[in-house]
């Protein structure tokens, strides 16, 4: 393999681990607002 | 979290980039793979101020028993064994064609490649949570502070031991061209601010999650 595919290579994988964890992070905040929404219509209703 | 963190850590990762590809010369002896180093290092040092913070954070856990200080050891945690994989696998992508291989033994891997075990140890003993929510935070907080033992060795490792590892700060190498160290601190000081925003609102997912945690176990609210 040609060494500028081994670099698109390395700044692909860094990119997509960062992004993976960002989506990870997104898709915990999304799980978490929805409980606080559960929570505070059961409050509601108490 | 201040707004303007996120901010200027895209900022920075946007101007590291235009100064990796447009910026830094090319290397002689290596070409133009050695870019990859403007990556590399900034991962594999965050990773390591990870991992300190994590002794801290563990260790302040063990003297005062404050919950935040648990959270903040956690999100560290995270982000060092998110961040020290992407040193190692840009790593390894830079030695195939330099070393003419993916993985070497060499004492500065070695020790990495410990130092990541143990962190993916200490999260999976975070999701099983031995003992109910206290106790896996103390014997965590105690593999926190016990596992910082590595970190100092995967340093020094390429300083004091035989290790094709180059050390280009502090080491006996002619160091790097001004272009090239200007490019590299900004990456470093870039990555240091993403760094900081993801370990803020990791540490205060923690936090909205515990309280989540307690209003939920309150008799009067009971999720379905």
């Amino acid at each position: 393999m040609d060494r500028d595919l081994y670099l698109f290579a390395a700044n692909a994988a860094v990119w997509a681990g960062l992004c993976g964890y960002l989506v990870f992070l997104a898709l915990r905040q999304k799980a978490l607002e929805a409980r606080c929404r559960r929570l505070e219509a059961l409050g509601g209703d108490a | 979290m201040p707004l303007i963190l996120p901010f200027l850590a895209v900022a920075g990762l946007v101007l590291g980039q235009y100064l990796i590809w447009f910026y830094a010369p090319v290397e002689q002896t290596m070409g133009v793979i050695q870019k990859i180093f403007y990556l590399h290092l900034p991962l594999a040092w965050w990773s390591l101020a990870s991992f300190f913070t994590v002794f801290v954070a563990s260790a302040l856990y063990l003297l005062k028993g404050k919950p935040v200080y648990d959270r903040l050891a956690r999100a560290a945690c995270e982000l060092g064994v998110v961040l020290a994989s992407l040193a190692l696998i840009s790593g390894m992508l830079w030695a195939r064609p330099i070393w003419n291989t993916w993985w070497t033994w060499d004492p500065k891997l070695t020790t990495t490649l410990v130092m990541w075990f143990i962190y993916m140890s200490y999260l999976l003993l975070r999701s099983v949570g031995p003992g109910g929510a206290g106790n896996a935070a103390r014997v965590s907080a105690v593999l926190g502070v016990v596992a910082f033992l590595d970190v100092p060795l995967v340093f020094f490792a390429a300083r004091k031991w035989r290790s094709i590892h180059p050390t280009v700060f502090g080491g006996a190498s002619g160091g790097l061209e001004p272009e090239m160290l200007a490019t590299a601190l900004v990456c470093v000081a870039a990555f240091g601010l993403f760094w900081l925003a993801l370990l803020l609102l990791r540490a205060r997912q923690l936090a909205l999650a515990a309280r989540l945690e307690a209003l939920s176990r309150q008799p009067q609210i009971k999720e379905f």
